[in-house]
């Protein structure tokens, strides 16, 4: 990948738009140039640009076998709310993919869990349709997944298929729950003990805010998954999406080239510090 | 190749240069600041100026015998290969997508004359961030590949140089087109063969035994000069271990935040793309500007600001520059040309906060390890 990717854009057509939460949707685009989502690998991500604006780094949430490339996004800042407010026929620009995939390979034969909070459930999308699309791949799919509320939780209209998929199983938990929400309350790690991990067999693919992260390698590592069966999405403040503006450091690692999925053991060192 | 010639071969060297059609870059004199600047001819070499650097403090005074006498002034080579402020894509938006109008083209070649052997450590440092293989950044690559760099080695030191402890001078090892070394009546002139041409019309004579042990002796003065610098011995690994100390904090609370130590720095490459739109025809340019780890929304993303205290933003400064860069790209990211020390406002010193972390690896007191705090 050039770096010559710094002005090379590809023109991405929206072809549908999903309302997930009240500030959280789901696009999908028809790309130019040729590509297609099979040139996106689950875990890397893109830089979406809206003309005169400015740029922001997307997760990949489509699998390759799927017809139209996914982003899911929250609308918190100038770009991402003007992307939540694309439609149908509207066109952005997009630079990528970005950065290390999940490494599924390594995940061959083993129980594959897939941890996500919040935001962090997008990347992780690609992981659980490509797994469930050949179960014989994986020894079973443990998808973990918390939001905040019930409210906050995303691509509902899929939790039946993956649920009763074979080899699949889906527990969800939220920080606040309400009258209505019959599930889970409390952080996505008091699942844990429910998801019936084989810790000797387990393979850990973990993405969401720091500390859930943090706290959900504690726990994996009490339930016997080692330290290189866990793997992490980091996020940082990806830009140029080629190690050099600096804004995604994290100590000695550039989270958008030498990331954002690192084997545990590689960012151990800086993950339990404040500041880094 | 080793050879001596007159004084004079510096002019005639910068006219070689010009006319071979390089933008030839030396150190100027500016409102009383030695900074590099495109020479129109010879005579705007800052001959004769001495420079004075304490910890926030510079100016300069006149009176030295050789041209390149002035050590660092504020720019460093980085001002040319990685401007502060340049286009990397024009835009337009027609309705049916964006179209690109044009993207960076250079249009021009530099040559510089009597760069410092710590600014020629640090392009060799910048170029493992700009030039990895496949990832190479269009505007560094392009400018700097047809660049001709001529070093003046260092017969006299700063007040804040330490380029002897971080071993990237005063004398400049490899990776120049030519060195010169100032002897008192001519110039000791290293020049790789092939480069002999840009000496062209230019009287050489071989250099002696006599005056090659001259230079040496002129250059070990200098670096003799340079009482304090950094203990290069561990140091990733003790910073690392010193990561809590209370120096930190008390440096944060002293640092104004203001990102000069990353404007100087010839080696900090941090930068950010804005959106520029022409109001005329509502083009957008793309526009590449240096940007500072100092800078408080620098590492802001959605999920939360991981270095929201100045404390954070200004260990990440030191600590990448002395932790994190041998693990990145392997070798340090100073070359103690004292800059960051020169042009911080409030005078905070690498050197004296290194020494502080590394004090309390050691158990003993700030003022024990020899930590002066002006």
């Amino acid at each position: 990948m050039s770096r010559q990717m710094l002005s090379r854009l590809t023109r991405a057509v929206v072809s549908g738009v999903m309302k997930e939460t009240p500030d959280t949707y789901t696009l999908l685009f028809d790309l130019g140039g040729g590509r297609s989502p099979a040139d996106f690998e689950p875990g890397q991500f893109n830089m979406l640009y809206v003309y005169g604006v400015g740029e922001v780094p997307i997760s990949v949430a489509s699998a390759r076998g799927e017809k139209s490339l996914m982003h899911t996004v929250r609308s918190v800042g100038r770009v991402t709310s003007l992307l939540t407010k694309l439609e149908g026929g509207e066109s952005i620009g997009l630079r990528g993919p970005f950065g290390r995939p999940w490494p599924l390979a390594d995940a061959e034969g083993k129980q594959l869990l897939l941890i996500a909070g919040g935001l962090g459930f997008p990347p992780l999308r690609p992981v659980i349709e490509e797994a469930l699309a050949a179960p014989d791949r994986f020894g079973g799919v443990r998808i973990i997944y918390g939001a905040r509320t019930p409210a906050d939780l995303i691509y509902r209209r899929e939790y039946e298929r993956w649920g009763a998929a074979p080899g699949g199983s889906l527990l969800l938990t939220v920080d606040r729950g309400t009258n209505e929400w019959p599930g889970n309350v409390g952080v996505v790690t008091t699942l844990f003990r429910k998801a019936g991990i084989d810790g000797k067999q387990a393979v850990a693919f973990v993405c969401g805010p720091e500390l859930m992260i943090r706290f959900s390698i504690l726990e994996l590592q009490k339930l016997g998954v080692s330290e290189g069966n866990i793997f992490v999405s980091m996020e940082r403040n990806m830009s140029c999406g080629a190690g050099t503006c600096g804004h995604c450091q994290f100590g000695p690692l550039f989270i958008c080239r030498d990331g954002p999925v690192f084997a545990y053991p590689r960012v151990k060192k800086y993950f339990p510090r404040e500041g880094i | 190749m080793r050879f001596t010639a007159h004084p004079d071969a510096v002019a005639r060297l910068v006219q070689n240069l010009l006319g071979m059609g390089y933008v030839v870059v030396g150190p100027t004199l500016r409102e009383g600041v030695v900074r590099l600047d495109e020479l129109a001819e010879p005579e705007s070499l800052a001959s004769g100026v001495v420079d004075i650097q304490g910890p926030g403090s510079y100016a300069t005074a006149g009176g030295s015998p050789y041209v390149f006498s002035a050590v660092n002034g504020p720019d460093s080579a980085k001002k040319y290969f990685h401007p502060a402020e340049v286009e990397l894509v024009k835009l337009t938006e027609d309705g049916q997508g964006v179209k690109v109008v044009s993207t960076f083209r250079p249009d021009r070649k530099y040559a510089f004359v009597g760069l410092r052997p710590c600014d020629l450590r640090g392009l060799q440092i910048f170029d493992k961030t700009m030039l990895v293989p496949g990832l190479e950044d269009p505007v560094y690559s392009s400018l700097r590949k047809d660049s001709i760099l001529v070093v003046a080695n260092c017969t006299r030191a700063g007040g804040n140089c330490f380029c002897a402890s971080m071993g990237t001078g005063p004398e400049a090892s490899s990776g120049f087109d030519a060195a010169i070394t100032e002897l008192p009546t001519k110039l000791l002139i290293d020049v790789p063969d092939k480069n002999v041409g840009l000496f062209q019309g230019i009287g050489l004579n071989p250099a002696t035994d006599e005056d090659i042990r001259l230079g040496k002796k002129m250059i070990e003065a200098a670096r003799e000069q340079m009482v304090n610098g950094i203990e290069r011995m561990n140091l990733a690994e003790s910073m690392y271990a010193g990561m809590e100390s209370p120096v930190w904090e008390e440096a944060a609370e002293r640092c104004l935040a203001c990102g000069n130590c990353t404007m100087v720095c010839p080696t900090c490459f941090c930068n950010t793309v804005q959106d520029r739109i022409d109001l005329r025809d509502g083009s957008v340019s793309r526009v590449r500007t240096w940007d500072s780890c100092l800078a408080k929304d620098f590492a802001y993303s959605a999920g939360g600001n991981p270095r929201l205290s100045r404390m954070a933003r200004y260990r990440q400064f030191v600590m990448h520059k002395l932790a994190y860069w041998p693990e990145e790209f392997g070798d340090y990211g100073c070359v103690g040309c004292g800059r960051c020390v020169t042009w911080c406002p409030v005078g905070i010193d690498i050197r004296a906060t290194v020494k502080g972390v590394l004090a309390g690896q050691a158990g003993i007191t700030q003022e024990q390890a020899g930590v002066q705090i002006v």
